[in-house]
């Protein structure tokens, strides 16, 4: 049993080797991290009973987003203990190399 | 309605501070010990009266027709507030498919370059609400150059999003167009 630092550190680590995340969320409303002793994970949110991340998709796309929100699903289910995970995109942000 | 319920809070809490230092000031014998004199001392003397007589009035049964109507605007007040309160509130964020969400303001962001690509369109407002049921409700206000085919354009700025947000995936349950004519010198682009 690790504790929800540890499983955010690994969710989110699962979530930016996803291809077609840029990088993680930082919440809208409020702060979306998961809070440690001197430290935070932030885009992911580990309650007891879910797990949120929150990501920005990387543009253009490669695919739909809810087909990304799913890969992104399936790496982070692997770590997440078996909690329901909410995948949140909250940005699509335009690589640095393409001319749009 | 959160915003109204804080107000509500916040002005019982007020209430509540005031009625602890009237308290304060009824204990150490700073105003007298007549909790009858606290309208005059407040200068309400007034509207204590009238309030009193009100009151008594209902207590009575002893009504006049403004007093009726005063009364069902309260209870009618109440009702609405209660209905609002146990509404629940609108999701904050676009739902795609369980457990996947989008931000409101990504969609807006997805919707304006979609209505901007088309050369006509100088300048676009998009509003973009969540709904409970999968997909967002977006409305979109499209300013073109006055003397343009607006149903055209409509149809094509229509098209051109559901186009685009199909691409991205983000389901669009309600599309709202409207193309408005605007003099060019007051939108963000002039020429395109």
């Amino acid at each position: 049993m690790i504790d929800d630092l540890q499983l955010a550190r690994a969710i989110r680590e699962a979530a930016l080797a996803t291809t077609g995340v840029h990088s993680m969320g930082s919440g809208r409303y409020a702060e979306a991290a998961t809070y440690g002793a001197g430290e935070k994970v932030s885009g992911v949110v580990v309650d007891p009973d879910e797990v949120r991340v929150h990501i920005v998709a990387r543009y253009p796309l490669a695919e739909p987003l809810p087909a990304l929100a799913e890969r992104v699903r399936e790496r982070v289910a692997l770590r997440s203990e078996g909690r329901p995970t909410t995948i949140i995109v909250e940005d699509l942000e335009v690589e640095q190399n393409e001319n749009l | 309605m959160r915003i109204f319920n804080r107000i509500i809070v916040v002005l019982l809490l007020a209430g509540l501070v005031a009625l602890g230092i009237a308290a304060i000031f009824y204990a150490f014998d700073l105003a007298g010990y007549r909790l009858a004199n606290v309208p005059r001392l407040l200068g309400l003397d007034g509207f204590a009266q009238s309030l009193s007589n009100f009151v008594g009035n209902v207590e009575r049964g002893n009504l006049n027709p403004l007093d009726y109507l005063v009364l069902g605007a309260i209870a009618l007040l109440g009702l609405i507030l209660l209905f609002l309160e146990l509404k629940p509130p609108s999701p904050r964020r676009v739902r795609m498919q369980d457990g996947t969400y989008i931000t409101r303001s990504a969609v807006r962001d997805e919707v304006v370059a979609a209505t901007e690509r088309n050369p006509e369109v100088l300048q676009s407002d998009v509003d973009v609400n969540a709904q409970r049921r999968p997909g967002a409700k977006v409305d979109v206000t499209a300013s073109v150059r006055r003397g343009e085919d607006t149903r055209r354009l409509q149809s094509e700025v229509r098209n051109s999003v559901q186009q685009h947000m199909g691409q991205v995936g983000v389901p669009v349950s309600n599309l709202n167009v409207r193309i408005a004519e605007s003099d060019p010198r007051q939108t963000q682009t002039r020429v395109k």
